[in-house]
């Protein structure tokens, strides 16, 4: 096969979102020589080490969890006879969507003792909860958080592939297990490396669901220094990053090992009878929605209900109205969704450049891209302030604009669509494409009509990720959305922060029903019209 | 038809986000309480705050703000410490002309940095001389006390302690919750130091690791937790409790418990206001500052709010516990801003946060 070169209006497209995804660790590195931090000096100090490999230690762990509870949901709910797999479909990406701050709250309120759990099973007669917190805490809530960042891909990968491999296996006497060793888990490979990638940096990244199960990782040990000592909380907010960047490359070498399976639209995807299997089959899926989505939300409801109650009863008033619940729910869903196909824009193309040119820059800008996501949310809100009061006139254009939020959401996210839209683009069979060639179609018709249907289904659970991601996002919405642009998430904080448990309770509720919403529209109804 | 779905639902919710807020001077309950009389004018006038303390806690103010000078205020809602951070980020280009913080550290960080601009002196002299900055940088308008929240199932109301020293006796063995890392501590821990010297507070906070005290990140966790008997006490401020029991009523096991009244544990912490150095809008964000003290606000902060009030001799609320002169009138919180680091870095080195 030969290599064809990459076109060079694609080169500088890439090129130009390197720079545009690399602001945050150029501010970074920035600061730390003018706060004249020491990295290097703090990176072999116990009070380094020790959160450090804390945070390495609970990401290696979540990772494995994630990915395998990750995988065998998708196979479940895309591969067999499962009931109800249209609603497991529609739900069980929402835990994506709780801010951490609330959504382990939440957690917390209904599974620890004295709980919501609690009171119901005590009033059966079962009395002791064990209290979720530490290493075991931390890990439970985020692997029950985390999963969808490989169940989507992986899911949107199974319905994709030919089922005539797996038939064959099976006539030659393979028995389920083993097709799923031999035969699935190699072609879904690429997939569920990209989405554990994801899970491993987004834990090492967060700090709402590390803090509230009281897990010191590094994340806290930057958060608490921002103010206190600036050069501190620099150097090791670079420590992170440069150990994610680590991280990408690794994978990017192990990746690249990995067989390639191209897409055969032709043939149909095989479902196997689950038979005596079902029972644990529903027991894990239905499990894990009640872990991972019943659980917070019993909590949000209760909450909810206890204001609405009082309000009825006519105690203190809720401080938030109709019309400010449907304004931060219009902006939540405008900018996420737009975030979601600016970030597929701009992600495509370095995709293409990556996987299928095999282009250097490509290949950089990946890594650029993805390591990005273990930037905190706050740090790229900041080096966004810094790089727009620094660009003149542009920056003045951009103060304070709708553009400049989403280019923010962008370069926070984009790294969930990039994993996955490279798996997409590697996936096109290049027969098709040289096929297509010989017919004389030209590169965007080819695109049009020969990539893009290949790629849709990975295209999809991208943008999913992007959207439900940027519509729980704090920070930036905080710092860098226009003054006057409440998002649902920023009420919700402001309301539980100072403990208006009720506000926070519905608003968060609304988030939910929003995600489920969008999950129906884009994940499911679209990906089923294939 | 699902073809559609998506680029309608861009195009409503763009619509409706378009018809967020009016430019009407009208208001409406709490704020109208606030301001009893006929709005004025609209003016182009305007004030941009960053304000730490939450929507929910101070809308009503601004509103009513608005309406009695028909100034226009524009606000980006935060965390305190993080609008500290974004103030520093813009330097002298920052829109903002006034800061609003939930606690006094944020304000020493910018303070340190030469970011605030001074505040009239009749403003300053609306309250007492140990809530205002002696510098004129920044004025406190609202306070929290600290307290003990315990749980009243798990913990005798006759054993509780006067002081947080008795706090490392071996009998509250891992039943004490210590925010560690949070803002309101690391500040409450500051001026202890400045009170009682850096070698007592770091003894205190040692033997607190040793005698098995437990970390929680926050003073709303630590009262939802002792709610639900996770934890039989915690250091944390008033307000929390209050809130607790405003949404679950008896369901909510957790009381507040007043330390000694010249206890540290029992020292009031402020809430700050401040006009930035780079402030365009300097002259309306003093009138905003006169606004924040005076009675029909200062009572607003205690009555609907729940904290204590710092200005124009407006009593505090009837449910919160009585605050004598000696908690607040002998602390400089003005020590709050330079001695930060020390007291993050006695506070990591303690290892609460692994507890």
């Amino acid at each position: 096969m030969s290599q064809p070169r990459a076109p060079r209006e694609l080169r500088a497209f890439g090129l130009a979102c390197a720079i545009g995804f690399a602001f945050p660790g150029l501010y970074l590195i920035w600061r730390n020589f003018t706060s004249k931090a020491d990295p290097l000096g703090l990176l072999f100090t116990n009070q380094t080490l020790q959160p450090f490999w804390r945070t390495v230690r609970l990401a290696i762990l979540v990772s494995i969890s994630a990915a395998c509870l990750g995988t065998a949901l998708a196979w479940l709910t895309t591969r067999t006879d499962l009931p109800f797999r249209r609603l497991w479909r529609v739900v069980l990406p929402i835990p994506l969507v709780f801010p951490t701050f609330i959504g382990a709250a939440a957690f917390i309120r209904t599974l620890n003792p004295g709980g919501l759990a609690n009171d119901f099973f005590g009033s059966i007669g079962i009395n002791q909860t064990p209290e979720l917190h530490g290493l075991f805490g931390a890990w439970l809530v985020l692997t029950l958080f985390c999963y969808p960042y490989v169940y989507l891909p992986v899911a949107a990968r199974l319905r994709q592939l030919p089922g005539s491999l797996e038939q064959s296996a099976l006539l030659l006497g393979d028995n389920v297990s083993q097709v799923f060793r031999h035969v699935v888990l190699r072609q879904i490979s690429g997939s569920l490396t990209a989405g554990t990638l994801l899970v491993f940096l987004y834990t090492i990244s967060d700090f709402g669901a590390v803090q509230l199960m009281r897990y010191d990782t590094l994340t806290r040990a930057i958060e608490s220094n921002y103010l206190a000592r600036p050069p501190m909380a620099f150097a090791l907010s670079l420590i992170l990053l440069l150990f994610a960047g680590v991280v990408v490359t690794a994978e990017r070498s192990v990746n690249r090992r990995l067989p390639e399976v191209v897409t055969h639209r032709a043939h149909s995807a095989a479902t196997y009878e689950l038979g005596g299997w079902k029972t644990p089959a529903m027991l894990l899926v239905g499990g894990t929605f009640a872990f991972s989505t019943f659980a917070p939300i019993a909590a949000l409801l209760d909450w909810a209900a206890d204001g609405l109650l009082r309000t009825h009863r006519g105690g203190r008033p809720l401080t938030i109205d109709t019309g400010k619940v449907v304004e931060a729910t219009a902006n939540t869903l405008s900018s996420s969704v737009i975030t979601g196909v600016v970030a597929l824009v701009a992600i495509i193309p370095i995709a293409v450049l990556a996987g299928r040119y095999r282009d250097r820059i490509g290949r950089f800008t990946h890594s650029v891209v993805i390591a990005t996501f273990a930037v905190p949310g706050i740090l790229i809100a900041l080096s966004l302030r810094f790089w727009t009061l620094r660009s003149g006139f542009l920056g003045d254009l951009l103060y304070d604009s709708m553009a400049i939020l989403i280019f923010a959401y962008v370069v926070r996210f984009g790294s969930l669509a990039m994993g996955i839209a490279l798996v997409a683009v590697k996936a096109v069979p290049s027969r098709l494409h040289d096929a297509a060639a010989t017919l004389g179609a030209d590169k965007w018709h080819r695109f049009r009509s020969v990539d893009l249907p290949a790629m849709r289904p990975g295209l999809l659970a991208a943008g999913g990720l992007v959207v439900l991601s940027t519509m729980k996002e704090l920070p930036i919405s905080l710092i860098v959305a226009p003054i006057g642009f409440p998002t649902l998430t920023t009420r919700i904080f402001g309301s539980f922060e100072e403990a208006f448990v009720a506000e926070a309770g519905i608003m968060a509720l609304v988030l939910v029903s929003a995600s489920a919403l969008l999950s129906w529209i884009l994940v499911l109804r679209r990906a089923d019209h294939l | 038809m699902t073809k559609y779905l998506l680029p309608l639902l861009v195009a409503v919710s763009v619509l409706v986000s378009g018809c967020g807020s009016g430019d009407r001077l009208q208001i409406d309950g709490l704020a109208a309480e606030i301001n009893s009389d006929e709005c004025v004018d609209g003016t182009d006038a305007e004030v941009t705050i960053y304000s730490g303390r939450k929507e929910n806690l101070i809308e009503p103010v601004l509103s009513a703000f608005r309406c009695a000078t028909g100034i226009n205020v524009e606000v980006r809602w935060g965390s305190s410490s993080q609008l500290a951070l974004l103030i520093d980020e813009e330097g002298d280009r920052s829109p903002a002309d006034v800061f609003l913080s939930q606690s006094p550290g944020p304000v020493g960080f910018l303070e340190s940095k030469g970011l605030l601009g001074t505040i009239s002196g009749d403003i300053l002299g609306l309250v007492s001389e140990q809530n205002r900055s002696a510098k004129g940088n920044w004025v406190g308008f609202s306070g929290r006390k600290r307290v003990l929240v315990y749980n009243v199932d798990l913990v005798a109301e006759d054993e509780l302690p006067a002081s947080i020293f008795e706090l490392t006796d071996e009998k509250w063995n891992g039943k004490i919750a210590i925010p560690g890392t949070n803002g309101s501590f690391m500040d409450w821990f500051t001026v202890f130091r400045d009170q009682y010297g850096t070698d007592v507070a770091t003894k205190w906070l040692n033997d607190m690791v040793a005698n098995g005290a437990r970390y929680y990140p926050n003073n709303r966790s630590i009262v939802e937790a002792a709610g639900r008997g996770e934890i039989e006490m915690g250091l944390v401020n008033h307000y929390y409790n209050y809130q607790e029991v405003i949404a679950a009523g008896d369901d909510h096991r957790a009381k507040n418990h007043d330390l000694d009244d010249d206890d540290i544990g029992s020292l009031l912490i402020i809430t700050a206001a401040t006009v930035l150095d780079s402030a365009e809008n300097s002259d309306e964000a003093n009138e905003l500052l006169t606004y924040l003290l005076s009675v029909p606000v200062q009572s607003y902060f205690t009555n609907q709010t729940l904290e204590y009030p710092l200005a124009a001799g407006v009593e505090p609320n009837a449910a919160l516990p009585r605050l004598t002169a000696l908690q607040i009138g002998s602390v400089d919180f003005d020590a709050l801003g330079g001695g930060f680091d020390e007291t993050a870095r006695i506070i990591e080195t303690s290892g609460i946060q692994n507890q």
